[in-house]
């Protein structure tokens, strides 16, 4: 305990003199929230101007249904000079106009074509259109009890409430953010041992190599544990994302922060530099990001992308954190399961690393 | 003083007793059958080229490195099967020196003293800062430091669990004259109090300023190991002749067949000759008088550089 307490001061006086280094590597955790909640919210709201020039009960009609139908559009009502001017200086996504006429061509049992004008610079808006305007004509028609819609959706969801894709990714970042602080920090804690070469002072002291390293990366996590609540603050404030297990949660997060603590400092023994460990952290961690559930649950991304998600410890952590935050299953392992394997890299981690200390790679 | 670790052990008559130890790395054979013996009490100096072995036979002596072959005995017990309790009993200056350089000397040495579990830490934290000159410093952040203020906090650090036997890692590489002078007399304060001292370096005119003994290493065997007296008596004696340029290259070949004369060299006033110990300088300078004019002659004893080259040199030869 006395090796680990002097080993914990000494990491924590050499951190507090490492402010910049360490209040940048948390700014990287609110950026990386923001990073993902843009990527959520790009394509969210893109503007497409409806111009009703009937002015119809079911013209207004087929404009609710059009609102209510599955889009990314953001629908103005606004002049066709306006959307022609809007459209032409790249400030409008798509026109879609309902003709003049539109009421009495549908009672009276005539097919209407809607035009559609859309900026095809990304063929995904243009599929977003294809998508919505049928679902809008088929929510139309039923609204309208018009006959030959003789299909309808009997929705039955497996969870009892939805999760919305922001609060979703939010949760998700939160593993990222994990890996980037705790790796970061982790790995300084070990690498500067060899930058300093205080690796051998180590290893010629009858200390035990485990005591100081537990004493390290106890601040370690702890600063990236504080870090990381900065960001949890954000997402229950800024976004109004209230975990529905806050201890759960809680647990998950240390338990995260822990594990990604040794990983990076089993990094920072492998490389045995700052500067080459911080980089290959944030290079890994983006990849071992996106294909780690973050995004959906990866069993849904294709067989491939599912078994190479098991060697990122970000699938897992991804899959303790949203079941404590939402009560969501996004690994079909169970949560202890992921918890366990979790502990398992944690634990091989920790042994490489005292294997690296013990070794000392003076030679 | 309240230590432990240095007086509750019986000191044996060696404090460090390598035998026949070889160890590799790779293809590099690092040491090469190595034997030595280092008197309690006593300062010993290890010199030699880059690469001779020094770090490695400080390594293997620390108990970092386990010899392919040989024994190593320190303090009187076995590295190989007590390392972790022999490290509590040795002060080591590593040559990169080693310190935390963003934190305080207080802190450096509040983390060793933790480390090595020393009792009443404060009061001995301030004893060895006061014993290097640091006490005013001890709470300035390291990194402002110059060389030779960083290597006497490193040194504070060997001896802060008074450990009986003290490494020495090229104690005063990178310090400017005076802090080496600093260091010297640290070290021979530490002798004065009966510790052992084992120090490496490239300085010879350290190891003769602060050794008992040298031990010269060549490709990690042991080419010399005496006082640094009998070490320049073994090299013979050096008599410098005055004489022209061009004389004194005449005469260098002259004499390079002369019984006794073990080596000529040609310097800015003339010739150096190295003599071997059973020869009269005054027959040489007669027979050279014959050879060229000679203005003036003098002897005097090797310095250990001249030592250090005539036995590498030999080594080479060989």
């Amino acid at each position: 305990m006395r090796v680990f307490r002097a080993s914990a001061a000494l990491e924590m006086a050499q951190l507090r003199s490492s402010r910049g280094f360490v209040a940048l590597t948390a700014l990287a955790a609110v950026s990386f929230l923001v990073m993902v909640c843009l990527f959520g919210l790009t394509g969210a709201y893109a503007p497409v101007a409806l111009i009703d020039r009937d002015g119809s009960p079911h013209s207004r009609r087929f404009a609710e249904a059009l609102l209510g139908a599955h889009h990314s559009f953001a629908l103005k009502s606004i002049s066709l000079a306006e959307a022609e001017a809007a459209l032409g200086t790249g400030r409008l996504v798509g026109i879609i106009t309902i003709p003049a006429g539109f009421g009495d061509s549908v009672s009276r049992g005539v097919t209407v074509p809607i035009d559609v004008r859309i900026d095809n610079v990304n063929v995904d808006l243009t599929n977003d259109v294809q998508r919505a305007l049928p679902a809008a004509i088929v929510a139309f028609g039923r609204r309208e009890q018009y006959p030959g819609v003789r299909v309808r959706m009997a929705e039955h969801d497996v969870l009892p409430h939805d999760t919305g894709y922001i609060p979703y990714l939010v949760v998700s970042a939160l593993a990222l953010d994990a890996m980037v602080i705790a790796g970061i920090l982790g790995a300084m804690a070990t690498a500067r041992e060899w930058e300093r070469r205080t690796v051998k002072l180590l290893r010629l002291s009858p200390a035990p190599s485990s005591a100081v390293l537990a004493g390290k990366l106890a601040v370690a996590g702890g600063v990236a544990a504080a870090a990381l609540a900065v960001t949890v603050l954000m997402i229950v404030v800024g976004y109004g994302v209230v975990p529905v297990a806050p201890w759960t949660t809680a647990f998950a997060l240390a338990a995260c922060v822990a594990i990604f603590t040794c990983l990076g400092a089993w990094l920072g023994a492998l490389l045995k530099r700052t500067l080459a460990a911080v980089p290959l952290l944030f290079g890994l961690a983006m990849p071992l990001y996106v294909d780690s559930g973050a995004l959906e649950p990866t069993r849904f991304d294709g067989q491939a992308i599912w078994i190479i998600a098991h060697a990122s410890p970000i699938y897992y952590a991804v899959g303790v954190l949203e079941w404590a935050f939402h009560g969501l299953r996004v690994t079909p392992e169970s949560v202890f399961v992921d918890l366990a394997i979790l502990a398992g890299i944690a634990v091989l981690s920790m042994g490489l690393t005292l294997g690296s200390l013990a070794r000392g790679g003076a030679r | 003083m309240t230590q432990n670790q240095g007086s509750a052990h019986e000191s044996p008559r060696d404090a460090i007793d390598v035998s026949d130890v070889t160890c590799t790395f790779g293809r590099v054979r690092a040491l090469d059958g190595l034997s030595m013996r280092v008197s309690t009490g006593t300062v010993v100096g290890i010199v030699g080229p880059n690469g001779a072995g020094k770090t490695t036979l400080i390594d293997v002596i620390c108990g970092l490195v386990r010899p392919m072959s040989g024994t190593v005995r320190v303090l009187g017990q076995d590295v190989t099967s007590n390392a972790a309790a022999l490290r509590a009993r040795i002060g080591v200056l590593p040559q990169e020196t080693a310190l935390y350089d963003e934190v305080t000397p207080h802190q450096n040495l509040r983390f060793a003293a933790a480390l090595y579990d020393v009792p009443n830490a404060e009061q001995r934290i301030a004893e060895v800062l006061e014993l290097v000159g640091l006490s005013a410093r001890a709470g300035d952040v390291v990194r402002g430091f110059s060389g030779g203020m960083q290597r006497r906090l490193a040194i504070a650090r060997a001896l802060l669990h008074n450990p009986p036997l003290l490494i020495l890692d090229e104690p005063t590489v990178g310090v400017d004259v005076e802090a080496r002078h600093q260091i010297w007399a640290h070290i021979r304060a530490l002798r004065a109090g009966g510790r052992t001292v084992v120090l490496t370096t490239n300085y010879l005119d350290e190891a003769e300023a602060l050794c008992d003994r040298v031990v010269i290493l060549r490709s990690g065997k042991v080419i010399a190991d005496d006082t640094p007296a009998a070490l320049a008596a073994r090299t013979g004696r050096c008599l410098e002749l005055e004489c022209r340029e061009e004389g004194a290259r005449q005469l260098a070949e002259a004499l390079r067949s002369h019984r006794g004369v073990l080596r000529a060299e040609v310097v800015d006033f003339g010739l150096r000759v190295y003599l071997a110990a059973e020869v009269s300088p005054e027959d040489v300078v007669r027979d050279a008088r014959q050879v060229v004019p000679v203005e003036g002659f003098r002897t005097r004893s090797p310095d250990l550089v001249e030592v250090f080259r005539a036995l590498t040199a030999a080594g080479s030869a060989a």
